[in-house]
């Protein structure tokens, strides 16, 4: 054999040795484990931690807001649609609230062509003339319930049976004590709903219990309206219990529901404007408590300090009471 | 004769040497990318290398093949799913890149072509208000609209996925368990998938100097987690589940619909399987 020949042989082979040598240095382990890619990275993208959470999640801490969201109408719309991931939500406390309920729900349910029949759809400024969608419903339950319906009881007979509550809550509906409240020109709707509540044991009270169990469907109805009627008196002077400066800045987030000065629009939710002081901080003790359950009072009260709520309660208190309807 | 008395000579010599230096380099090369693909070929059909299920010690992708469906019937254009995965698969912030979108179908009366819009036209971005968030503006409002319809868009998976065949160094691949997925650390940058899909469904991350698309959210699936997509829709438009398991959504979205792929003719074989979508829609 030509002696060049045997030099491209000898080249040849050297360079396949060496490649034979060079081919494990040069991959990657799990490279060509499952094909012509590095098997390694699968378990890398597999690894990478989760942000979105699920209700379930959600529900480990926040079962009480489970039985109200799963029964209404956006069941199907879980808690992170609105309120973002959950992921370091338990670790720093914080959490998206959205404020602007108009742009937040508009998303959804604004009336736009492509949008399925299905899909209730309303155009806000007939809908609402461009107020905030949270005033009149709950996003937790958007659907506006039967208790938001007018109370059709008779004031009259509501009378009557008042006399038994005229002990703690003043022959006109005013409360002589700074612990309980003033019913006076409070909307009827929450005070059936409250009633109510009391009856079927979702609240309880020592005293207020047995005495709620005792009314009637119509009772309540006629007491509600009768209260309702009364004329509300501004909580008298003493000494206040917080800073209502302080209490002001803070009631901006309690304006969507309850008004800017404490008389909210929708009439299953309490006015606040010139109710007893001490009967304020004591409610917003026991919902952060959990003593009073309300989903929605439940957490916005557990951000609240002991001085929050003395401010809260010095502001509501300050304010007059609303106009007769 | 002397290296000085034939320094052409020696210059020939020095650079013959180079040469063979050059021509041992590439035949490794060569020959190591044929010896390496020997035992690709054997591994392939032996149980995962730890003896466990692979890619994690729970999930064994032997097991499943996914799929996806969309009922573009339901879709109300709410745009939750664009948020929501750019969040969950930290996709950047702007209005240009995205791994799954909502594109918006409107046939106006007296037109013949049907005008299209997703959330990232401008119009949309000034009505969302950021680029950060997304929402569909209002603006066929008052127009005679005749036909309307929202297409939410997401990467295809495909069977035999053209991106994966233009990869020049293993960067892209199919998984076991029918997800197209993207190894980062190998990827170059060349973005020849980025042309290749039909389906425009990859985009490039200039920070990273990789492509990015949607991965069915690989890290929730893999941990019994729907994609987030799937999971913020409030409509349920969107479906996903195991195609092995008969009685998944999947499964029977696709058993109980007439379903369509996009773009059939590519012969890329989609995964993702769509309801209510017109003509136009590709």
């Amino acid at each position: 054999m030509p002696k060049h020949i045997v030099r491209l042989i000898l080249l040849i082979v050297a360079v396949l040795a060496l490649a034979a040598i060079a081919a494990p240095l040069l991959t990657v382990d799990s490279f060509y484990r499952y094909g012509h890619y590095r098997a390694d990275s699968v378990a890398q993208i597999a690894a990478q931690e989760p942000v979105y959470q699920t209700p379930r999640y959600c529900y480990g801490c926040h079962t009480e807001r489970r039985a109200q969201w799963s029964a209404g109408n956006h069941k199907s719309v879980t808690c992170e649609v609105c309120h973002g991931p959950a992921r370091g939500h338990p670790q720093s406390g914080r959490l998206y609230i959205p404020t602007d309920t108009v742009k937040l729900c508009t998303q959804c349910h604004e009336a736009m062509p492509g949008r399925p029949r299905t899909q209730p759809q309303i155009e806000v400024a007939a809908h609402s003339g461009g107020q905030q969608c949270a005033i009149c419903h709950n996003p937790h339950t958007p659907k506006i319930s039967a208790a938001a319906a007018k109370v059709s009881g008779d004031a009259a007979a509501g009378e009557q049976s008042a006399a038994a509550c005229a002990g703690c809550h003043g022959d006109d509906g005013n409360s002589p004590n700074d612990t309980w409240p003033s019913l006076a020109g409070q909307n009827a709707a929450y005070l059936a709903r409250i009633l109510a509540a009391y009856q079927s044991g979702d609240q309880t009270d020592p005293v207020m219990t047995p005495l709620a169990k005792a009314l009637s469907d119509a009772d309540i109805q006629n007491l509600a309206s009768y209260y309702a009627g009364l004329s509300c008196k501004p909580t008298a002077g003493g000494k206040p219990v917080g800073d209502v400066a302080a209490g002001k800045a803070l009631a901006k987030n309690c304006a969507a529901c309850h008004g800017e000065t404490g008389v909210g629009a929708n009439p299953a939710w309490p006015i606040l404007a010139a109710q007893k002081p001490g009967y304020l901080v004591n409610v917003l003790k026991a919902f952060k408590a959990g003593l009073r359950k309300d989903p929605m009072m439940a957490g916005v009260s557990r951000g609240l300090s002991e001085s929050d709520i003395a401010n809260l309660a010095a502001y509501y208190a300050a304010q007059s009471c609303p106009s007769t309807k | 004769m002397t290296k000085d008395s034939k320094p052409e000579l020696a210059a020939r010599r020095a650079f013959l040497v180079k040469l063979a230096g050059a021509a041992s380099c590439a035949g490794a090369a060569v020959g190591a990318a044929t010896l390496g693909l020997t035992p690709a070929v054997s591994a392939k059909t032996a149980p995962a290398a730890d003896g466990g299920s692979f890619p994690t010690k729970d999930y064994d992708w032997t097991k499943h093949q996914w799929g996806f469906g969309v009922d573009a019937t339901k879709c109300i254009g709410c745009l939750r799913c664009v948020e929501a995965c750019k969040r969950e698969n930290d996709v950047p912030a702007n209005a240009h890149q995205f791994r799954t979108w909502v594109e918006r179908y409107v046939h106006l009366e007296g037109e013949d072509q049907v005008r299209i819009d997703s959330q990232q036209d401008p119009v949309n971005i000034a009505a969302s208000g950021s680029e950060k968030t997304f929402r569909f503006a209002n603006r066929y409002k008052d127009a005679k609209v005749y036909k309307a319809f929202f297409v939410p868009k997401l990467c295809n998976h495909c069977t035999h996925p053209a991106c994966v065949q233009v990869c020049p160094v293993g960067a892209t691949y199919k998984s076991e368990d029918g997800v197209v997925l993207i190894d980062h650390d190998y990827c170059i940058g060349c973005r020849y998938c980025v042309q290749a899909c039909p389906y425009g469904a990859r985009y490039f991350d200039e920070e990273r100097g990789v492509s990015d698309k949607c991965t069915w959210c690989y890290h929730r699936i893999t941990k019994g987690l729907q994609p987030a997509c799937v999971e913020v829709c409030p409509v349920g438009a969107r479906i996903f589940g195991d195609q092995k398991d008969k009685e998944s959504p999947i499964s029977l979205f696709i058993r109980n619909n007439r379903v369509q792929v996009l773009r059939p003719e590519s012969g890329n074989a989609p995964n993702v399987f769509y309801v209510g979508i017109d003509k136009e829609v590709n």
